[in-house]
């Protein structure tokens, strides 16, 4: 596909005109080639073929106004030759489509080339062009002329314009991030200063206020980068038509979640290893038509490209119907190739024989073709999409197709990173990457020196222990506390783990990544360079390289099957002990508490806070949950809750900051009172205060939301004056009742009849239990069993008894 | 413009750099090492929201290292859209000499051989015309 380089601001007025022209030119050759594709499969497509006609003569148009001559005469025979299929005197055939696309090509390159020396080169197009007219020469049978368009006129007026979106060149976009970087870092720096000088609070707000549109501004910015990822789609309809019509094959393809975004650097990366596992599906996947026909399959096969987005990450999944991939084969050819010995496959599970066609110098052809046996391997597709923090997937069924699933980061720009200290300096690593973290002083972490390398058992994996102060050719800090030492488990990829010891853990951040200088990435230990807030540049660690460079064989297969038994029985006891979840309090304390009981950690603007009827909320997403604190946090930019689940209603605990998971300890020092605090445990030697999940939630349940489902449903009736809908639902809902009023024909739990004295409720439909209210205080007799409609509490007394309570 | 250059000491020698290969004279403050690194890296530091490898010629022309001190002067050149500072023992001018650019004349040492591609008569004295790029990488090391 061309790639135009757009010249941006610097280019003359002509410059403009035909940058626009060779972006715009780009796209719609792109969309021509599927659109051109589909429309063969169904030449009847009325609407396809006017879309390509319109497509063809855009092209046409501007690149008469640009005097280009040789794509003028190009288009317009494409043009031509369309415009008689659309006027019935000619029929659509391969060869006509086979012609069109010839074209189309030969724009691109001619495409390819202007936006390289900026002017078209001579040349001679006859031999595309004669294509066409040939097959015009002998016009097949008119048929369907009845078909005649009458709005033929009409149909170029509707232009492309079917989003509403400006063209801006990338170099433009690329500056403004970086801008908004600049106010950014600038931000900060003033921050600090303004909390040094102890300025007045109104102004700190002030400038908070500014702080926020900063960084709202800052994630528009990053939505800029965007783009659909129809993109990524448009060329794979062509290359799947010709290769299947070279190979003689039937396909039919089909794309779907191409509104999906994705950051356009990513997008660049993926591309080729797309390409490549849509061509290893119908070279290698796809069987030929008789062997089709002997399986009792489809005649014509299957190849679904879609994407979904999934959180911070898409997932774009290639299907087919075709053979799938056979454990045993893909075995005996890793054998015959020599990438694996007899003994080692004999102890292979399913999955990881599956995997063996991930491994370099690994081909599933049973001979070369000039397809995809073209030295780029499944190896390649699976370096790429992981040098981008992705991962490759199979789902394989045997004789009935293949998915390669990749999942990939939305953005390749911002990553979530951890933050740790090594040689008194600070080193992000990759949070995808990160599997676990530990303190090495941790009772579940055994360390052991063997041979002269370290090794280090985690509940019973061994894991290789590599220091980074040591792959960085550096010495330790002498400031640094060893109590502080702490050991990343780290997953570069499939299958491959190795622990990561370093001098303490700093924090997670969201991290601008940029590639570092060529020099530096020669390395091979880092992955680019960062920015965080304080404005000191921090490396990005390649924790595939950091492995490459310590030279060990870090693969989990190994060590799982001595330590199979083993892991068994720690994973069985890992499972019935509990974990804790180690913070930070906001008070500076180390407190921990259940990991079962935390449904997630949120991390929030503190503006998200907000008090109302005397209890601090927050507002997360669409919901507002009830926070456990005493006023509001100062302004801290973002503050992390702790959202605590107990299976019906949340509650949100401010933290500091998350410190570490680890087994519960048996023995618990209860506290006196009951209270936040359940009791004291000995973490490593430190105290550590338990908070007691079952205290916060008694004291917020009534403030908790409930799920909606299990509120019993409160009907009132004869709410003649709304006074039932104004002053007594509010109170209803808060107590966990579903109001409905008399119009709807839900099913109620309870009915309340807002009846003047002496009026009868009539609206007793058997079954339902009914309150009566009253308007005065004094009841009138003894066998009065009505509510006065100002005492809340009897009224909620009287529910909780007719319906069995809202909750106990 | 092409005429204008900027006199600077560079690794302990006044040398005049050709203004379009510059970018811009900056002050670092503190640079952040880059471990395992090649030698002549003194660090990454940033300017503004981008990240500047700051490279000591010292090294590049076979001298030993000399510590970043901070305020230090450092002159920005970008080669292959990579940011990168060399560090200046001096800025002087930047100055417009009429003066032709001739051939090297003389033995260089083999590190100054490498970066120099001609001379120039200024003010009285000769100068070598340095190409900042070829202070990034550093293949004279191997054959060291």
């Amino acid at each position: 596909m061309v790639v135009p380089r757009i010249l941006g601001r610097t280019g003359t007025a002509m410059d403009d005109l035909l940058n626009d022209f060779l972006a715009e030119t780009a796209e719609i050759l792109a969309e021509a080639g599927g659109a051109l594709v589909a429309w063969e499969a169904d030449p009847s497509d009325r609407a396809q073929l006017d879309a390509i006609f319109r497509l063809v003569h855009t092209i046409k148009g501007s690149s008469g106004f640009l005097s280009l001559p040789r794509v003028t005469a190009l288009s317009h025979a494409a043009e031509d030759a369309l415009d008689q299929v659309r006027r019935g005197n000619r029929a659509a055939n391969a060869a006509l489509v086979t012609g069109v696309l010839a074209i189309v090509d030969r724009l691109s390159q001619l495409c390819a080339i202007l936006g390289k020396k900026g002017s078209e080169p001579a040349g001679d197009d006859t031999d595309v062009i004669s294509v066409l007219s040939v097959g015009g020469d002998a016009p097949e049978v008119p048929a369907e002329t009845a078909e005649i368009q009458l709005r033929r006129e009409d149909d170029l007026t509707a232009d492309l314009q079917g989003w509403r979106s400006i063209r801006v060149p990338l170099p433009l976009l690329d500056s403004v991030m970086t801008g908004v970087t600049d106010i950014v870092l600038s931000r900060n720096e003033f921050a600090r200063m303004l909390r040094d000088s102890g300025a007045a609070p109104s102004l700190i707000a002030s400038f908070d206020r500014l702080s926020d549109s900063i960084a709202g501004m800052r994630q528009s910015v990053s939505q800029m980068r965007m783009q659909r990822i129809d993109k990524l789609f448009s060329p794979l309809p062509r290359i799947v038509r010709d290769l299947a019509q070279d190979l003689g094959k039937k396909i039919r393809f089909a794309t779907s979640g191409g509104e999906v975004e994705l950051d356009r650097e990513m997008m660049e990366n993926i591309r080729d290893p797309l390409i490549h596992i849509v061509r290893n599906a119908i070279d290698h996947g796809i069987e030929g038509l008789n062997d089709r026909v002997a399986a009792g399959k489809d005649v014509t096969a299957t190849i679904a490209v879609s994407a979904r987005q999934s959180g911070n990450q898409i997932e774009i999944e290639v299907r087919d119907d075709g053979r799938g991939l056979s454990p045993d084969a893909i075995v005996a050819k890793a054998m015959a190739s020599r990438i694996l010995s007899a003994a080692d496959a004999r102890t292979l599970t399913p999955r990881e024989k599956l995997e063996l066609i991930f491994r370099p110098g690994f081909s599933t052809a049973a001979k070369i073709t000039a397809i995809s046996g073209r030295g780029v391997g499944m190896d390649i597709v699976k370096a790429n999409v992981e040098k981008i923090g992705g991962i490759v997937e199979l789902r394989n069924e045997e004789g009935r197709g293949l998915s390669v699933v990749l999942r990939v980061p939305m953005t390749l720009t911002i990553i979530s990173g951890l933050m740790v200290r090594a040689a008194g300096q600070y080193f992000a690593i990759p949070r995808g990457s990160v599997r676990e973290i530990l303190l090495e002083t941790s009772d579940t972490v055994r360390v052991e020196r063997v041979g002269g390398g370290e090794l280090v058992t985690v509940r019973g994996e061994q894991f290789p222990l590599l220091r980074l102060e040591a792959i960085l050719g550096r010495a330790r800090d002498h400031r640094d506390d060893v109590e502080d030492r702490a050991l990343v488990l780290v997953r570069p990829g499939q299958g491959q783990s190795y622990a990561l010891s370093v001098a303490a853990i700093h924090d997670h951040e969201e991290l601008v990544i940029k590639p570092a200088a060529p020099i530096i990435m020669a390395t091979g230990l880092y992955a680019g360079t960062t920015l965080p807030d304080n404005g000191r540049p921090v490396l990005l660690l390649d924790v595939q390289g950091i492995l490459a460079a310590a030279a060990i064989d870090a693969s989990e297969a190994g060590r799982q099957m001595d330590q199979a038994v083993e892991a068994e029985a720690a994973a069985a006891a890992e499972r019935n002990a509990a974990q804790l979840l180690l913070f930070r309090d906001t008070n500076g304390r180390v407190r921990g508490v259940r990991l079962s009981v935390i449904e997630r950690v949120e991390e929030v603007p503190s503006l998200a806070l907000f008090e109302s009827a005397g209890r601090i909320q927050a507002q997360i997403g669409e919901d507002i949950f009830p926070v456990h604190a005493a006023a509001l946090p100062g302004d801290r930019g973002t503050l992390k809750l702790l959202r605590l689940h107990d299976g019906q209603s949340v509650l949100c605990y401010p933290i500091d900051a998350v410190i570490d998971i680890v087994r519960l300890p048996e023995l618990v020092q209860p506290a006196v009172a009951p209270g936040l605090i359940a009791g004291v445990v000995l973490v490593g030697g430190e105290p550590v205060e338990l908070i007691d999940p079952f205290w916060l939630m008694e004291q917020y349940s009534g403030a908790a939301a409930g799920s909606p489902e299990r509120r019993p449903v409160c009907r009132l009736a004869d709410d003649h004056d709304g006074w039932g809908s104004n002053f007594l639902a509010p109170i209803l809902q808060n107590a966990g009742y579903r109001v409905v009023t008399e119009g709807s024909d839900e099913a109620a739990d309870v009915l309340l009849c807002l009846t003047e004295e002496g009026g009868t409720c009539v609206h007793g439909d058997g079954e339902v239990p009914v309150i009566r209210l009253r308007n005065s205080v004094a009841a009138t007799n003894a066998d009065d069993d009505t509510i006065y409609r100002y005492d809340r509490g009897a009224l909620l007394e009287a529910l909780r008894r007719r319906v069995g309570g809202a909750r106990s | 413009m092409d005429k204008l250059y900027l006199v600077a000491r560079i690794a302990d020698t006044r040398v005049a750099l050709r203004s379009r290969s510059i970018n811009s004279v900056v002050t670092v403050g503190t640079p952040v090492e880059v471990p395992a690194a090649p030698p002549h890296v003194s660090g990454l530091f940033a300017l503004r929201s981008r990240v500047f490898t700051l490279i000591d010629p010292h090294v590049v022309v076979g001298l030993p290292a000399v510590p970043v001190a901070p305020g230090q002067r450092v002159v920005v050149v970008d080669v292959a859209e990579h940011g990168y500072a060399l560090l200046a023992d001096e800025i002087e001018d930047v100055c417009f000499i009429d003066a032709p650019e001739t051939r090297i004349t003389g033995k260089l040492l083999p590190g100054w051989a490498r970066v120099a591609e001609a001379m120039i008569e200024h003010e009285g004295q000769s100068l070598l015309v340095v190409d900042p790029s070829h202070f990034i990488t550093l293949p004279s090391l191997k054959a060291a």
